[in-house]
């Protein structure tokens, strides 16, 4: 007997054993592609996770602000369960919202821009604590009229500060690369914000911003959002000021420009390998459960990837990578250390030294090589 | 129009204009409703004489905008080169490749050449366009649109030059190229690709055409004799001039200057441009281009890009001046550099 687990039904659970069939158990078109689109019977219904998820119930009003259990037994649980806009074949005409928004869990946000209003179609991260909130990078377009960042975080976190009963909301806006105009361009629309601070772009001053003035590359600093610390990384390789940060509520790193499932343009490769490297000693001491990049390039199949200005990516692959990839992208990096050439893997391509643009004809081995439809 | 179609495809081209015009007034006025239009239908424009015919391009063509979903420019820019020419060009933001697409008129004949890189009416309607383009025309000349012939072509075989052609499968009196060399070949009565040159007749206005491969195989040259604009396709424009064959790219080029040694030529005129004024390239795919270089450019720029051609005997990327010509290296390198890449 295992009084804490119950099944649904329960009598003769032997012949009725779950051996898990898409076709069978679920819908093989389920939104989330999760393994047991229906649950999985053989898990806790009251898991520890869920103390986590009660900061927003509506029976708090009228009361302090809520403060939130930010620790947890693993990874907060979240999920990412929206498909991303992935543009149109005729640009001008595409009608999706500027910024996607997608609520990873109660204090974590993910937004995308729109692949019509910039090709590049940055990832934002938008991060809450009990004393702040954190917004990594900014976008790849300045016009707010074309890309309302400021006004959607701006919406966010109002709604966010009414359900926790908290007025003052103090946000920290920070890049995975200051230089990459891909991902600060946003930053103009938060210039003048009140109880914002932004960190500023210049390598020493923002080394010396994250207390890493002495330290880096090899140290760690910190940004403190209440009972969540944010953890930063140096990582250059792709950008010579190129930052990561770890989360430990949700076990996310987010690793900008550094690795992400695209076309990885190296800017030194001996910087590239050794950031990996720091990179794979502290995800060795932190719970990892994905990696999250600053964009998607590449397509659903493996080693496929959309070229660079393209408005319709309709085959893209998921944005979230394991962090066992971080091993594989050392590999590689290392195989194209030293010398001008690309590279293509399943989940990333490497680009060192040569043209953004550049192609080959050399496919990996044992990896597949399946065509994707044209847009018509 | 049954007169048009009991011709075989050659003495269609070798058609006297004014023989052409003879049968249309006579067997296709029953088949007009107005017959008011057809009544007064004026004599025939002279496109012979004072040539070549004066035309402008725009100082500006629309180029696209930084942001795609915000662009507010028509999905095709028609420009009126003069009264009897128009030069379309494909928006940016409906795609890329953005290709320019002369449509000149004759007595009995519209030709359009090149039909941009968006496929379907309801995203990119080039089909409304055109037929706007010859509505006014004839509301202008006095002439019915429905005695006008359209000419479908396409200068060659690459998808953003004739994605569109499909639109035109229901337009009544509208011939379209088909989709295979041979079927280009037999829509201008070649058989003797790439030297031999043709002369289409649209009605006192002259087209000639002959075989141009190099970029692909399957391209034309197309030579109006009205404006005497020399429009080269793909394998001479401001831009990445792709060779994927350097042989008969470069046989195609001492063609072009064989040409113009021996023709008056206004203007050369490729598809695209891809390049800035100061000769800054616009990456491959990029969708706004603010600062574009103009597209047509002189013979002496295509007689400069000869000489600077013979010069090359390897693969590779060279910048002549007006154009980048890249030998044989579109399946591996490009223009473009990391931004990004310090010591």
């Amino acid at each position: 007997m295992r009084p804490a687990r119950r099944r649904p039904g329960g009598g003769s659970c032997v012949d009725q054993k779950p051996s898990y069939s898409a076709a069978l158990s679920g819908n093989p078109q389920s939104a989330t592609g999760a393994a047991y689109p229906n649950g999985n019977p053989d898990l806790l219904y009251n898991r520890p996770g869920a103390r986590n998820t009660d900061s927003a119930v509506p029976l708090r009003r009228d009361r302090p602000p809520v403060v939130h259990n930010y620790s947890c037994d693993g990874p907060a649980p979240g999920n990412l369960a929206f498909r991303w806009t992935y543009g149109s074949n005729v640009a001008a005409r595409n009608r999706d919202p500027r910024v996607q928004v997608v609520q990873y869990n109660e204090d974590s946000f993910v937004m995308r821009q729109n692949v019509c209003v910039h090709w590049e179609a940055p990832f934002t991260y938008l991060l809450f604590g009990n004393a702040g909130a954190l917004l990594i990078d900014s976008g790849a377009t300045d016009n707010a009229q074309h890309y309302p960042l400021r006004e959607t975080v701006d919406a966010i976190i109002t709604r966010w500060g009414q359900a926790r009963g908290r007025k003052n909301i103090p946000l920290t806006v920070a890049l995975t690369s200051g230089e990459d105009i891909a991902q600060n361009q946003g930053l103009v629309q938060f210039v003048g914000r009140p109880d914002t601070a932004i960190v500023p772009k210049p390598l020493e001053v923002m080394k010396r911003f994250y207390g890493l003035g002495s330290s880096w590359p090899s140290g760690t600093g910190k940004i403190d959002l209440g009972d969540r610390v944010i953890e930063v990384i140096p990582t250059p390789g792709t950008h010579k000021d190129g930052v990561s940060f770890y989360d430990p509520y949700c076990d996310f790193l987010f690793t900008g420009d550094l690795l992400f499932p695209g076309r990885i343009n190296i800017g030194n490769d001996r910087d590239f390998v050794t950031s990996l490297e720091r990179l794979k000693a502290f995800a060795a001491s932190r719970p990892v459960k994905w990696i999250l990049g600053g964009h998607v390039d590449m397509m659903f199949v493996p080693g496929q990837y959309y070229p660079r200005f393209r408005n319709y990516k309709p085959f893209e692959r998921v944005l979230e990578m394991t962090p066992d990839l971080i091993d594989e992208a050392i590999t590689s990096a290392k195989a194209v250390q030293g010398k001008e050439m690309m590279l293509i893997r399943p989940d990333f391509v490497l680009f060192n030294g040569v043209s953004p643009d550049q192609r080959t004809r050399e496919w990996p081995a044992g990896v597949p090589k399946i065509d994707t439809p044209r847009p018509f | 129009m049954t007169k048009s179609a009991s011709i075989d495809r050659r003495s269609f081209l070798a058609y006297n204009a004014a023989a052409a015009a003879i049968p249309l007034t006579g067997a296709s006025i029953a088949g007009l409703t107005s017959a008011a239009s057809a009544l007064v239908r004026p004599a025939p424009i002279d496109f012979g004489s004072n040539l070549p015919a004066a035309g402008t391009f725009p100082a500006k063509w629309i180029c696209g905008s930084s942001s795609c979903m915000d662009n507010t420019d028509p999905p095709v820019h028609v420009h009126w080169y003069n009264p009897h020419t128009a030069i379309l060009r494909q928006n940016k933001a409906y795609s890329y490749e953005a290709p320019f697409a002369p449509l000149y008129f004759g007595n009995d004949r519209v030709l359009l050449l090149d039909e941009g890189f968006v496929q379907l009416r309801n995203d990119w309607d080039l089909r409304g366009v055109v037929d706007q383009c010859i509505d006014e025309w004839c509301r202008r000349n006095g002439r019915d649109p429905a005695s006008l012939e359209l000419l479908v072509a396409f200068s060659h075989l690459h998808a953003d030059h004739y994605a569109a052609t499909n639109q035109f499968a229901d337009r009544p009196n509208t011939r379209y190229m088909g989709l295979t060399h041979e079927e280009m070949l037999g829509f201008w009565g070649m058989t003797n690709f790439p030297e031999e040159r043709v002369a289409l007749d649209l009605g006192g206005r002259e087209i000639l055409i002959w075989g141009s491969p190099g970029h692909v195989v399957s391209e034309f040259a197309y030579y109006d004799s009205y404006t005497q604009i020399l429009y080269t396709g793909d394998m001479f424009y401001r831009g990445r001039c792709y060779i994927s064959f350097w042989e008969p790219w470069f046989d195609s080029m001492k063609r072009l200057i064989d040409f113009v040694d021996t023709h008056p030529v206004a203007h050369v005129m490729g598809c695209h441009v891809e390049m800035s004024r100061g000769g800054e390239d616009y990456p491959y795919g990029i969708t706004y281009q603010p600062d574009e270089a103009p597209v047509h450019m002189t013979v002496q720029q295509l007689r400069d890009t000869f000489e600077f051609a013979k010069t090359i005997t390897k693969p590779g990327i060279y910048f002549t001046g007006t154009v980048f010509l890249c030998n044989q290296t579109r399946g591996t390198t490009t223009i473009d550099k990391n931004p990004y890449k310090y010591d």
